[in-house]
């Protein structure tokens, strides 16, 4: 009892960190005195790691070594639409790791996804330590209520290799309605309109006093803030090729100072009517000479170009209204979440369509991690002045006959749910049985995500037909998946195994962990924030020496000094329009008011750089598991390799032309579903599916068949 | 609902599949929409697993037990058409549970069993759907129970009387 939780909005841009003090909620601020610190992980040579503005202040300088907007491809696969577009335009290198997963690579070695967001929750954690000068261990970590059971998984392993327990993964427009709603004794319909910087969401919530319920969620995982910034980079690099003949997004350097611009106008224009980019010296002509870029943008232009975004989000909108059973003006509230909400057009257009104001004194940066503060309180202390009755925003579906999906559970079903279905096998003395879950609306497996193939063995063998198998779909508060099987008589569980999964296994995650790589962070928010950096030590022609690199802690100090943080845009009140010009970025990163340009940035404070991790080399392959161990419920991550070819050896006991997949069959009699629930004939064959599932390598091009139009957001019923 | 003692939760849990969800909720068949969601909420006040998260493994889990066949049943029961097959089951007495995607499986009837088999029957089917488009519900009630009359075996036709009286009490869902 007593224990301290805190809650965590690990948002795509900016994370910020809460926790309930007398019965409020309380936003931390870190030690430069903002509410919110920029999810930007920065590694040094040395490896040290630096998070937050100073880090993306960095971007400019090394923007191959400077990871930002991380959580745009937490857990997703190598080949979804975002990780494509994101290799387009990201300035670090994304690669491909075992089972479709991915890595960023940073000079030679490997990080995935869940390392660099625990790199971001450390820096969380630390700084509520400090602030509340004891060792914080519990947090309520939130995401966009739309992440699929890939993404929520991946997010809680980065909430354990940063060192924390993950008390719950909270959908942020649930916890941002816990917080507009939390001691009010409300009674009332409201609508979240969260528009983050890489996802929006709209949650139909009605508040009964102290139950909030979610009617339902709906959401676009590929749309948010960022794509506001791409619209206006296209408009300058585009007008900027024409006249110039040059494309400014072939150079990484160039590139990123349209980003910052990008971002810089779009803050601006939430204050201002109109803004002025100027980017001074942004290329070298072929001539040598350099060329500019000066735009003023007036907020009319702006909302025209982001104007079929918007439309978007109303389309989504519709659906959660429509899953709700409600119209518009059944609402008696709408709330406002995210950095973009702020702009004039989406209040306009979120005015039109809900036909009401949303709620003042909302905060859209902060409210999200004061509603996980609320909530991590009442976890860690079981007291629960609140229920929050939350859904599954995708349907839970398992392959069937013909490349089809059925659903198991339907989205915006309460959870915690779950739901049972008996299998038979269709082979004498069949070994294994294999199901494919997905998540997803649609009608064919490959519109779908897929979560992975679970295959259930240790049930009895006997000839075919006479095995039932009861596979158990569970959703738990988190959201998060979990799938057992057992024999029906006995309620025996079968082992099971997940392969094709693209999440970190349970070793991987224990390797991470010991290796410490994120643990950096921890020693930063420790040190006292210097008012002013130490002056670079000078040789007698008065230039500076720079430090050597066995000296990391001065060497990550320098990049600091040399690159002070961006102020800190998403803090509402501390963000001041200057003079209604655009804060455009200079050499050094720094946004300076366009009068400002030319002159010394000022140097602002800044927590010195933590001490470097020993130098590391990348995670050893895992050893093959022995014999998978029972199925601890909780864990869904496989202990096995995941090497397809490990799949054939488990079934050697039958020749390998047997097909021993339930769900690719071709005769739908022997398995337990009834045969109205596939919308296809009994005669239909999928000797395709059968065919490739022979050959082990061909199992390959099954889940890329599987997984090549997954991320397809238009592949719906 | 008052506080339940651990005793009673785990007697709950153990006794959990010999409810149906009327019982479970403790609602009555005849239970309005507006009730069925205050029995929702009250039973979810007793058994969310996030109040329980300090208790012993077996509370926990008769906790958890509960909460998800509390929301199994909320699933069923808040859904007019799932609430009508699961009312139809329960009548045959064919359990009292009921997968959620049941109803939906039930819903893809045989083009045959909706549109109705004689011509008659056809006709009034249509000039019903006609009215639902025109937001006449009284006619669709006409049209259906005539078309219900003239094929009183048509299950789909008893479905969509159930579910437009349903909705003339209630309003839509």
């Amino acid at each position: 009892m007593g224990e301290i939780a805190i809650g965590i909005d690990l948002g795509t841009s900016n994370s910020c960190v809460a926790v309930l003090r007398g019965g409020a909620p309380e936003v931390i601020p870190n030690a430069c005195g903002e509410t919110t610190t920029a999810s930007v992980v920065a590694i040094a040579e040395n490896g040290a790691i630096t998070v937050g503005n100073a880090a993306k202040a960095n971007i400019i300088h090394d923007p191959k070594n400077t990871v930002y907007s991380a959580k745009r491809l937490i857990g997703r696969y190598f080949f979804s639409e975002e990780v494509k577009k994101a290799r387009a335009i990201c300035s670090y290198e994304i690669v491909d790791a075992q089972n479709h997963g991915l890595r960023i690579k940073i000079r030679d070695e490997l990080f995935s996804l869940p390392e660099i967001a625990a790199m971001v929750l450390r820096e969380m954690k630390s700084i509520a330590e400090a602030h509340l000068g004891q060792p914080v261990s519990k947090a309520v970590i939130t995401v966009p209520a739309y992440f699929n059971d890939n993404q929520r998984q991946a997010t809680k392993d980065a909430g354990r290799i940063a060192g924390l327990e993950v008390l719950r993964i909270l959908n942020e427009p649930t916890a941002a309605a816990l917080a507009y709603g939390f001691g009010r004794g409300l009674s009332q319909r409201v609508a979240v309109y969260d528009l983050g910087g890489g996802t929006f969401d709209i949650s139909v919530l009605e508040i009964g006093e102290d139950v909030f319920e979610v009617l339902a969620t709906c959401g676009d995982t590929f749309l948010g803030g960022d794509d506001f910034d791409d619209r206006m980079i296209d408009l300058l690099a585009d007008e900027f090729t024409a006249s110039e003949g040059i494309n400014l997004r072939n150079d990484p350097y160039a590139l990123e100072k349209l980003k910052v611009a990008a971002e810089g106008a779009k803050k601006a224009l939430s204050v201002d009517g109109e803004v002025e980019v100027r980017i001074p010296d942004i290329i070298t002509r072929k001539d040598g000479s350099t060329a500019s870029v000066e735009r003023t943008i007036a907020e009319a232009e702006y909302a025209a170009l982001v104007n079929d975004l918007i439309l978007r989000t109303f389309k989504v909108c519709d659906e959660a209204l429509q899953q709700a059973g409600i119209i518009a003006r059944d609402l008696d509230g709408v709330i406002l979440v995210g950095g973009p909400t702020r702009l004039p057009v989406i209040r306009r257009m979120v005015r039109d369509y809900f036909q009401q104001d949303s709620k003042a004194n909302v905060d859209p940066d902060l409210v999200v991690a004061m509603g996980a503060a609320i909530h991590a309180a009442s976890l860690a202390n079981s007291s629960q002045e609140a229920y929050l009755l939350d859904v599954t925003p995708l349907s839970l579906k398992i392959g069937v006959a013909g490349g089809l999906a059925e659903t198991v559970i339907e989205r915006n079903t309460p959870v915690p749910i779950e739901q049972t279905r008996t299998f038979t096998t269709f082979q004498d003395y069949q070994e294994s049985v294999k199901i494919r879950v997905y998540q997803g609306e649609s009608r064919s497996a490959e519109g779908n995500e897929l979560l992975g193939e679970f295959s259930f063995t240790g049930f009895k063998k006997a000839p075919r037909g006479q095995v039932a198998i009861d596979v158990t779909f569970e959703i738990n508060a988190d959201g998060i998946v979990n799938v057992t099987a057992a024999d029906p008589e006995t309620g025996q569980q079968a082992s099971t195994r997940i392969t094709l999964s693209s999440g970190l296994s349970e070793s991987e995650i224990k390797n991470i962990i010991e290796k410490g790589r994120t643990e950096d962070v921890e020693v930063r928010a420790n040190a006292p924030a210097a008012s002013a950096p130490p002056a670079a030590a000078r040789d007698i022609a008065g230039d500076e020496i720079l430090p050597m690199d066995d000296d990391p802690v001065a060497a990550a100090e320098e990049l600091v000094r040399e690159a002070p943080p961006l102020p800190s845009a998403d803090s509402g009140p501390d963000f001041e329009p200057i003079g209604g010009h655009v804060l455009i970025p200079t050499e050094d990163g720094v946004l300076e008011p366009a009068s400002n340009v030319g002159r010394k940035p000022a140097v602002r404070a800044s927590a010195p750089a933590s001490a470097p991790a020993p130098a590391s080399t990348p995670a050893p392959a895992s050893a093959p598991a022995p014999e998978p161990p029972p199925v601890a419920e909780a864990d869904l991550l496989p202990e096995a390799p995941m090497d397809l070819t490990d799949e054939i050896e488990l079934t050697d006991l039958e020749p390998l032309d047997q097909d021993l997949t339930v769900g690719i069959d071709d005769e739908l009699s022997d398995i337990e579903l009834s045969a109205e629930d596939v919308e296809l004939s009994e005669t239909d064959p999928c000797l395709d599916d059968v065919d490739e599932a022979r050959d082990g390598s061909a199992k390959e091009a099954l889940f890329e068949r599987a997984g090549s139009d997954l991320s397809d957001p238009d592949a719906k019923d | 609902m008052s506080e339940m003692a651990p005793t009673e939760i785990l007697a709950l849990g153990r006794i959990i599949d010999e409810l149906d969800y009327y019982q479970l909720l403790h609602l009555e068949s005849g239970a309005t929409a507006p009730q069925v969601k205050q029995a929702y909420y009250s039973s979810s006040r007793a058994f969310h697993p996030d109040g329980h998260r300090s208790a012993d493994p077996s509370l926990k889990a008769a906790v958890e037990r509960i909460s998800k066949r509390v929301a199994e049943a909320y699933s069923v029961l808040r859904d007019p058409r799932r609430r009508q097959a699961y009312d139809r089951k329960l009548g045959n007495g064919e359990g009292r549970r009921m997968p959620l995607a049941e109803a939906k499986a039930e819903a893809t009837r045989s083009t045959e069993q909706r549109d109705g088999k004689t011509p008659q029957g056809r006709q009034f089917y249509r000039l019903a759907r006609a009215a639902l488009a025109n937001d006449d519900l009284d006619g669709a009630a006409r049209n259906l129970q005539t078309a219900l009359a003239l094929e009183p075996d048509n299950q789909g036709f008893k479905d969509e009387v159930a579910e437009l009286r349903h909705r003339r009490i209630h309003g839509p869902r």
